[in-house]
């Protein structure tokens, strides 16, 4: 015979997988959309800046100066989308926003140049977007740079004359013994990522935000529906203990939620090529430690509000901090120290890394034994606080 | 007295009286008030210091091979700046990954053997840098810091034969944000993006809400029309945005210093459209869910997550595939950022961003539109 609280259980789970799986909107909410919202935002998330849209002003006109832009156009980051001989249309192009950057090369640019003088060229970038203005800044800053190592390196092997290649190097102030001049380059080596590919690292994000999403409000609102509707106080009627009755009702959406993470693990590795490196064990561990808190904290919003539109307002109000301070979208490294503790808190941070450990970083289960004791702890102590608030509210 | 003059003006008094109606629901109910007026400015200021690119104090591991005075001060370059901490040295790059692994470094930086050697012979030195890619965005910027000071390092006590003058120099001039405050760029998207959230919230339940507790019925026995319903049920909510719109203005420029350059009056233009749009956009899925659970799923679905992925406000729509990026032209939360982008900070007006304020307003009355179409005053 089994034990009594058991049965009751069970009981409580069916009546409430009965009452999701009768509404079909809501089984479509809950189980189709977060899949295809995963594939829908998985192609929109792109940081990469190439093809900067550039304007370009050539005052110069020479062939000097042709062959300049045209070999800094020529590394895609960014691209002619404009050309003008008036510095007014290309402000005005940069005003509007049409173009992100101007590309100038002044009157007397080849002159200088065969002078031994130093070419000037100009940039104009719209810093609205400073990582984007940055990186075509730097574009041109690394064209010049290398053409001045080239021209330096040329000049000191002697194998083009400096007169040919326009620079007047003093020849004689370079000792020709050096073949080259001693300089420190940067070797980076990316580990799990290695094209820095925007969607690998955020569609793992994105499943646990879904994931939130799908959980809290449900929760949040759906006991607070039954104390609308009066049917909360039918089931009191009868011998359960409350304890039972909260965990009976949460069990199906741990069920959901686990089925909503699967569903993304696949979108992710076959739309996103998302590898899973690490052992998947702790990744459900992880998903199950997460919607138990995800999951309490929905209770515990539905404990404190008396209608559906506070439990929502509620959710929501949870809902936004733990989405954009989680570390998916921008990283958590900017935050000023007086937030750090609203991020220590935040179950979606910790699950997010665990995600991208065990999916990208191969994470095993010592690596995030941490992340994963600091989401069952939120977990527990979350669950047992929603109880007790739920079992006072009923007394 | 007949005629259109009277028959549009007991219209007019019908759209009263309702708005008269959801304005006193509003005031009796002191928490839509404060989810109206005190919500964006709360999450305005979490948000605009939470939310940000300009990271700090990456940690890196270093890996000193080299043992030598050079070496130190390269290890010692990389702590003197501000986005980048040596948080530990250790002598092996395994126990710098693991670190990585458990989250707790974002790259590991390696001296090599023979380092300081080869630039006192006048070489081209090699340092590496093991980078966590998980998180591009930081590995990025860690790769560009490191860069930065990877080829300031000739500033070593080696010898430096030769190098010539520079030959190309480059003069940039940043527009607009010349601090390349990330701030500048995401707060007033933050904007857009808060008070989207909160003018689905407000309107998303209000007709949900009246079909469950029955109240819709007692609203049918009068004779207004589905338009003045709709139109009456916007009025109030269209003026507690303003309020709001206001306040968040305020916040932005106070606290994060974003500045107002261009046309006030388009800036009101787009903002009043906006809210009208994503008001009419709330009340759309309550008219057709006609409860409030399904609503707040749908609400939250449609709005939270599609505005903060496709509008623009994180990531550009120019890099999204052409289909997403229609989705995102329709979407009046990108037509707002853009619109916020180019008036705040690039002193635009009606003559740049006409477009923008076309696009938000064909999408509020479409939604407008729609929404009295698909209200049924019909007891199913």
């Amino acid at each position: 015979m089994l034990p009594r609280w058991l049965i009751q259980l069970y009981a409580v789970a069916l009546k409430e997988v009965r009452h999701t799986v009768r509404d079909r909107r809501m089984m479509a909410l809950l189980l189709i959309a977060p899949a295809m919202q995963l594939g829908i935002f998985g192609l929109a998330v792109d940081f990469d800046v190439d093809r900067v849209p550039t304007v370009v002003v050539d005052h110069d006109q020479t062939t000097v100066s042709r062959q300049h832009l045209r070999r800094i156009l020529a590394d895609g980051t960014l691209v002619q989308r404009m050309v003008t001989a008036s510095d007014a249309a290309a402000e005005r192009a940069i005003d509007t926003g049409q173009m992100a950057a101007a590309l100038v090369v002044p009157r007397g640019f080849e002159r200088d140049l065969a002078r031994g003088k130093a070419g000037h060229l100009q940039v104009v970038v719209d810093g609205t977007d400073p990582n984007r203005g940055s990186i075509a800044a730097a574009a041109v800053a690394r064209y010049a740079r290398i053409e001045t190592r080239v021209a330096v390196q040329q000049a000191l092997r002697g194998k083009i004359s400096a007169a040919r290649i326009g620079l007047a190097l003093d020849a004689a102030a370079v000792p020709m013994a050096s073949p080259s001049f001693p300089d420190v380059v940067l070797l980076p080596r990316v580990l799990h990522n290695p094209r820095l590919a925007t969607s690998t690292y955020i569609v793992p994000g994105i499943t646990a935000l879904l994931l939130l999403v799908v959980t809290v409000i449900v929760t949040a609102m759906g006991l607070a529906r039954e104390r609308e509707t009066g049917t909360l106080e039918q089931v009191m009627v009868t011998p359960m203990s409350p304890l039972v009755l909260l965990i009976g009702k949460l069990l199906p959406y741990v069920g959901i939620g686990l089925f909503d993470f699967l569903l993304a693990l696949v979108v992710a590795t076959a739309g996103f090529d998302v590898p899973i490196r690490g052992p998947l064990s702790v990744a459900f561990l992880g998903t199950t430690a997460y919607l138990t808190c995800t999951l309490g904290i929905g209770l515990l919003i539905s404990t404190v509000s008396r209608t559906q539109q506070q439990a929502f307002i509620g959710g929501f109000l949870f809902l936004l901090p733990a989405l954009l301070l989680s570390g998916v979208m921008t990283p958590l490294w900017g935050i000023p120290s007086w937030l750090l503790p609203v991020t220590k808190i935040n179950p979606v941070k910790y699950y997010v890394e665990i995600v991208r450990g065990v999916l990208l970083k191969g994470s095993t289960f010592q690596d995030l034994s941490f992340h994963l004791g600091m989401l069952v702890a939120m977990g527990v102590l979350v669950l047992a606080f929603a109880a007790w608030r739920f079992q006072r509210s009923l007394a | 007295m007949t005629g259109p003059f009277t028959a549009l003006g007991h219209a007019l008094q019908r759209i009263a009286a309702m708005a008269a109606k959801e304005a006193a629901h509003i005031r009796r109910d002191p928490q839509t008030l404060a989810m109206a007026l005190a919500m964006p400015v709360a999450l305005l200021l979490l948000f605009g210091y939470g939310v940000t690119f300009d990271l700090e104090k990456l940690p890196v591991v270093a890996v000193d091979q080299d043992h030598t005075s050079v070496a130190r001060s390269m290890v010692r370059s990389f702590s003197a700046s501000r986005e980048l901490v040596i948080a530990a040295e250790l002598d092996s790059v395994e126990k710098g990954e693991a670190l990585m692994r458990e989250g707790r470094a974002v790259a590991v930086v390696v001296i090599p053997e023979g380092f300081s050697r080869a630039l006192a012979r006048g070489e081209r030195t090699q340092l590496q840098l093991v980078v966590d890619g998980a998180d591009a965005t930081t590995a990025l910027q860690t790769i560009n810091k490191a860069d930065a000071i990877a080829s300031t390092a000739l500033s070593l006590p080696v010898t430096t034969p030769g190098q010539g003058a520079a030959r190309l120099v480059v003069d940039t001039w940043t527009l607009y944000n010349p601090a390349g405050r990330s701030a500048l760029l995401l707060v007033p998207g933050l904007m857009a993006f808060i008070l989207a959230m909160v003018c689905v919230l407000l309107t998303a339940l209000t007709v949900a809400r009246e079909w469950e507790r029955g109240s819709m019925e007692q609203l049918f026995t009068t004779p207004i029309r589905r338009g003045e319903l709709i139109l009456g049920k916007l009025l109030p909510y269209v003026g507690l945005g303003i309020l709001g719109v206001l306040l968040v203005l305020a916040v932005g420029a106070w606290v994060f210093g974003v500045p107002i350059r261009g046309s006030l009056l388009t800036l009101a233009v787009a903002a009043l459209l906006f809210l009208i749009g994503m008001l009419a956009q709330g009340l759309f899925i309550s008219v057709i869910t006609k409860n409030q659970m399904v609503a707040t799923q749908v609400g939250t679905l449609t709005s939270m997550l599609p505005i903060q992925i496709l509008s623009g406000f994180i990531f550009p729509v120019a890099n999204m595939p052409v289909p997403l990026q229609v989705v995102a032209q329709v979407m009046p939360a990108t037509h707002f950022i853009a619109a916020l982008r180019g008036i705040l900070l690039r002193g635009n007006g009606l003559r740049e961003q006409w477009q923008h304020l076309l696009a938000l307003a064909a999408f509020a009355l479409v939604m407008v539109v729609i929404t009295s179409a698909k209200f049924r005053r019909r007891l199913d």
